[in-house]
């Protein structure tokens, strides 16, 4: 299992996928052990109960589910966050997973 | 960048802007239902021109595809156009139920 595990969150799970993958290649380039995934709305909370998810970011479709997301995340210490729309727009793999690493540093 | 590259980010910004608009939309829902009909309209003035951002961007794959230069057809593609159409819908529906939790504060 890898070290830490980022849960990508979108309304079909099927956009944010794209961005996964820059994600894993930005991480291998860092020579960081991170499992990066992404998931439904509908998956999301599966995998939340779980506890195997280490910081949760949701796409900008998504935004308006935050406050649902912090309250389910809250007690099992998961940061919540909403990925920045220009960095999801141009898949901008290195500065998401920034924003996961940081979230996580916290 | 090669022409595939710069189709998915075509298609990537479309479900940018139209998924940020969808969510302003919801907001100003949610705002209007606790009552604060300032922050809902400013809300959906916000998703009003997020769409027009993603309009530009569908505009901008159109006329290329009218000059000839056809755009590689994915599913990402057809997807980015599902959200378009979901945010469009939502934006008209929040207007309408922005104005019902009016309706409904007015009568208490």
């Amino acid at each position: 299992m890898a070290e830490k595990t980022i849960m990508l969150v979108c309304a079909a799970g099927m956009s944010t996928s794209m961005l996964v993958q820059k994600m894993q290649k930005e991480a291998e380039s860092q020579n960081l052990d991170r499992d990066i995934f992404a998931v439904s709305t509908s998956e999301a909370d599966q995998k939340i109960d779980d506890g195997t998810v280490d910081v949760l970011l949701l796409g900008p479709q998504v935004r308006f589910k935050k406050d649902e997301y912090n309250k389910k995340c809250s007690d099992k210490n998961i940061p919540v966050d909403v990925i920045e729309m220009r960095d999801y727009g141009t898949m901008n793999g290195a500065n998401v997973l920034q924003t996961a690493e940081q979230l996580m540093d916290n | 960048m090669c022409e595939r590259e710069q189709d998915l980010e075509f298609a990537m910004s479309l479900i940018a802007y139209s998924g940020d608009a969808k969510s302003h939309a919801m907001e100003a829902i949610f705002a209007s239902k606790k009552g604060n009909f300032k922050e809902a309209e400013q809300k959906l003035e916000q998703a009003e021109s997020s769409i027009l951002e993603a309009h530009h961007i569908q505009t901008n794959m159109l006329s290329k595809e009218a000059q000839g230069e056809n755009i590689t057809m994915t599913l990402l593609t057809v997807h980015s156009q599902d959200h378009l159409m979901t945010a469009i819908t939502f934006k008209d529906l929040a207007q309408e139920m922005i104005d019902l939790y009016k309706v409904v504060e007015n009568s208490l």
